[in-house]
């Protein structure tokens, strides 16, 4: 088999001279032609998307699997996965592929370094009450496996707090050294701090590359970048942040199937080897060869990196210019809706990705977590609209709105995404669907209990 | 006036998951009567029996020159279901969230509802759905773990497992017992077997190998069929003599059991069982089911990708381990149809493959003059087939290379496993093909492997020929 995407895709270089044209219109809308037709799709930061012809590059390692498996595992598939995980080391500017895993999903890489945790706990590495520190809007998924193996191992855990909304990075900072000050309290030993790159709700752009450096100053012995969300949506160079571990999901913004992420470990000669809790043949072989065979699955979502880099090649300025037409776009529909329900964003464009933080007008009275996803659920069956909310709860002596009266104070957020997929037609749906409510004077507490 | 949810719904997205819920509910209905043939009354057409030309073209993807006898490793899937799996794909691609909130987990539930009254399972919460017979194993072991860890074990305690137990589990207890301090002890199992007597022996004398020194035995492995080499093992009399021996769990890894051998809960009666359904079963890539029987000892099992479900149970934190493909979980409705379509369901499936690979393994035997590595009664829908000791297979490595060799210039896919002689044996066999039999395969694809071996042996082949 040739390896048509090798020499472009490796000198890393995305302002080469195009041969072909880019993709057009209707061919966008082909490729996205599957998504619902009804439904205003502004949330691209869940479940991600991918587009028709990757759809069908996958389909084709599945066939070539199930056509001869044996085959397969011993001529194809060890080599396949070692040219994606090529292809993503450069992406990241990695320094060695050995340093990059291939594993399902960030909960999965989640499960990986906590677990090594788990075990410097177990073999008396780590002390009873030694310090894990997490962001306390870090993802529900990986609070319960710090609560699985870090808790449980004897560890403390120390939540730092960030405000929202939120002015500027410099906030998160601060909150940042606050929190691990309280973490180092009583010369208390820090393990392991997990910072999110992009938090996913309330959704902000962590200014990572500080606070890791924050760390290393205040002799944090590892840090964990929960980047979920980060792929193709913001700049991402691991040998900059200077993380020991960091972790994507591609099948969010990086338009691969589900589901797929890269763990990039640094070489490190004091870190001892994690491993993938699927334990299987290559066991000891190395975290990135131990993932890349856990027992007999479907391995194609991992597989088709090449194509979707050819795919983003045909977008001008290829992931960079998607991703700045994106966070455009986001910022621009975010101004537009906070306008037409005189709210505000949770956050300046700048700490945006491809997602903005919109407040949603007081009077509909989202009162609690519940309401919120009550909200989301009537927006999806009703309105036909798409879209994760956030519930923020008032502060104590929180600054009242600006008009001064304490009952318009915003308490939801609705948190939009923009993919090459969306129109301005969605937002507008949602614009409509909201001002609908707020005429009609719904409140959450109208809605009857899930 | 705002109208609840199940009311009203105007987007078509949520009214076919109404649809599809209804349907789910008289399955489930179904399914707890204990009705496996599957249709809801007066709904469904009768399954019609699946024609030779039919069922050619459920495999017809199935590459056409290769003799594709090695079913065990990695299972087939016919087009029909192949095309169920794109359509649960489909379906979440076009509205992602609309699947997770409203369709996943219903559809899991009920994958694991019809998977409970195949195997006679007492009830659904005792079984989860997982990737593989592998994530399973990691499930249980983990669990090992954290027993030595929080000091319900004491260092020094002790696993059995064969000898023949799967490499990728023999890795995990590594990973899992012995490095949290636990001592492992291997049952030495003879091959060639006469009977299952020369097994339940060798187990005996491990066990108390592993009782010796006051010592407890926390967690005995077993197989229900090994891999390699490949016999059906007594799972029952070892899991009854594990319980009069004080054996303190008993965890059966039967990937290749159901849809090749019986495979019963409440007859086996072990803690912990898991097979994929993906080997022997028709499902795609990848599905196994981990069966932990309800006692009043919890067991306190985690699935180590850890979500937002951690702590409501192993099956509903294994429903859900972030975002993934989970279509291959869905499929069993549509795979049960499929079964429905060959006399006698899988049962027939099941003793018809059996009967046929005895009756190939037996050809081959004699064309080659050599001999089966069990007997009859100790094969599934698998056999071990001696091979010509002249071929000179003296290693792994030479097992490994004569496949490839198989494969690359004879069209011929099949495993091949290397038995170290015996001290004073006269020309050993050394060298066994697993050969497999599921309903694609035929007379032609054994022909070809006698073949391809008699060549081999009239030009005088040996494995040191091959190049490294």
């Amino acid at each position: 088999m040739g390896e048509p995407h090798e020499d472009s895709h490796l000198n890393g270089d995305s302002k080469k001279p195009k041969l072909s044209s880019f993709i057009t219109e209707p061919q966008l809308r082909e490729e996205f032609a599957h998504h619902q037709p009804l439904v205003a799709r502004i949330n691209n930061g869940s479940f991600g998307s991918c587009p028709a012809s990757i759809i069908a590059a996958q389909r084709r390692w599945q066939l070539k699997f199930l056509q001869q498996p044996d085959d397969f595992f011993f001529n194809h598939l060890q080599s396949r996965i070692l040219h994606s995980r090529t292809l993503i080391k450069h992406l990241i500017n990695a320094d060695d592929v050995d340093e990059v895993s291939i594993v399902d999903n960030a909960t999965t890489a989640a499960a990986i370094v906590l677990q090594h945790v788990g075990w410097a706990f177990a073999e008396g590495r780590f002390q009873k009450g030694d310090v894990v520190v997490m962001l306390h809007c870090a993802f529900q998924a990986v609070k319960k496996s710090i609560e699985a193996y870090v808790t449980r191992a004897g560890g403390s855990v120390i939540v730092v707090q960030l405000p929202f909304p939120l002015s500027s990075a410099e906030e998160i900072v601060v909150a940042f050294k606050k929190g691990l000050a309280r973490g180092k309290a009583n010369g208390r030993k820090v393990r392991l701090a997990i910072i999110d790159h992009i938090t996913s709700m309330p959704c902000v752009v962590i200014p990572v590359r500080e606070l890791v450096r924050i760390c290393r100053e205040e002799g944090v012995d590892q840090v964990f970048v929960d980047a979920a969300h980060a792929i193709g949506s913001v700049h991402v160079d691991v040998k900059d942040i200077g993380a020991d571990f960091y972790v994507s999901n591609l099948h969010k913004w990086f338009f691969c199937p589900p589901s797929v992420a890269f763990l990039h470990c640094r070489k490190s000669p004091t870190i001892p080897d994690l491993h993938h809790p699927v334990v299987s043949h290559e066991y000891g072989n190395g975290l990135a060869i131990e993932s890349a065979w856990i027992g007999t699955r479907d391995y194609s979502s991992q597989l088709v990196v090449p194509e979707v880099l050819d795919f983003i090649d045909r977008f001008e300025g290829g992931i960079e210019g998607i991703r700045k037409r994106n966070h455009d776009a986001v910022v621009q529909m975010a101004e537009m809706l906070a306008k037409a329900w005189g709210t505000n964003l949770g956050s300046p464009p700048d700490m945006c990705p491809s997602m903005a933080m919109v407040g949603l007008p007081a009077s509909l009275g989202i009162s609690s977590d519940t309401d919120a996803s009550k909200l989301r659920t009537h927006l999806r069956d009703h309105f036909g609209v798409e879209v994760p909310l956030h519930y923020q709860a008032p502060k104590e002596n929180e600054v009242e709105a600006e008009n001064g009266d304490r009952d318009s104070l915003i308490t939801g957020y609705a948190r939009i995404s923009h993919q090459v997929y969306n129109t301005v037609d969605d937002y507008l749906k949602f614009r409509d669907a909201i001002n609908q409510l707020v005429q009609d004077m719904f409140t959450c507490n109208m809605l009857l209990q899930q | 006036m705002f109208l609840s949810r199940s009311l009203h719904k105007p987007f078509s997205a949520t009214t076919s998951s109404y649809l599809s819920s209804m349907a789910s509910h008289h399955l489930h209905h179904h399914h707890q009567n204990g009705d496996t043939t599957h249709s809801p009354p007066s709904k469904k057409l009768k399954p019609t029996p699946i024609t030779p030309s039919e069922l050619l073209a459920e495999f017809s993807h199935h590459h056409p020159s290769t003799a594709r006898i090695n079913n065990g490793s990695f299972g087939s899937c016919p087009a029909s279901i192949i095309a169920a799996q794109r359509r649960y794909q489909l379906q979440y691609l076009q509205q992602p969230d609309d699947f997770y909130f409203n369709r996943l987990k219903p559809s899991i539930l009920k994958t694991r509802s019809i998977i409970k009254d195949l195997i006679n399972a007492d009830h659904v919460d005792e079984i989860s759905v997982v990737d593989n017979a592998t994530t399973a194993a990691a499930i249980v072991l983990q669990h090992i773990t954290w027993s030595f860890f929080e000091s319900k074990f004491n260092k020094g305690d002790t696993a059995v497992m064969l000898h023949y137990a799967y490499g990728a589990v023999k890795k995990s207890v590594q990973a899992y017992v012995t490095r949290a301090g636990g001592e492992v002890i291997e049952v030495k199992l003879p091959f060639p077997l006469k009977s299952n007597d020369e097994i339940i022996t060798e187990f005996k004398k491990a066990l108390e190998k592993a009782k010796s020194n006051g010592r407890k035995i926390r967690l005995a492995v077993i197989d229900h069929v090994t891999s390699m080499p490949c016999v059906v093992i007594p799972v029952k009399e070892l899991v009854k003599i594990c319980r009069d021996e004080g054996v303190d769990r008993i965890f059966v890894d039967a990937a290749h059991a159901i849809g090749c051998t019986e495979v019963d809960m409440q007859d086996i009666g072990a803690d912990f069982y898991t097979s994929n359904l993906h080997k022997w079963f028709f499902c795609p890539p990848s599905v196994a089911f981990l069966y932990c029987r309800k006692t009043d000892k919890v067991a306190d099992l985690h699935h180590p990708v850890v979500s937002h479900e951690y702590g409501n149970g192993l099956a509903v934190e294994s429903a859900w381990i972030g975002t993934r493909d989970y279509s291959a979980q869905l499929v069993l409705p549509e795979v049960m149809d499929f079964l429905s379509r060959f006399e006698g369901g899988i049962d027939g499936i099941r003793k018809r493959n059996h009967e046929r690979v005895v009756e190939m393994g037996d050809m081959l035997a004699e064309a080659w003059g050599t001999h089966l590595g069990s007997p009859p009664e100790m094969c599934a829908s698998l056999a071990m087939v001696g091979m010509p000791a002249c071929l000179g297979i003296s290693s792994d490595s030479d097992a490994l290379k004569l496949r490839t060799h198989l494969r690359e210039y004879f069209g011929v896919e099949v495993p091949i496993y290397y038995r170290a002689p015996n001290d004073g044996e006269f020309n050993p066999i050394t060298g066994y093909a697993r050969i497999s039999h599921q309903v694609y395969n035929t007379t032609e694809d054994y022909y070809k492997f006698r073949d391809a071996v008699n060549k081999l042996v009239n030009d005088a082949f040996t494995c040191a020929l091959l190049s490294d």
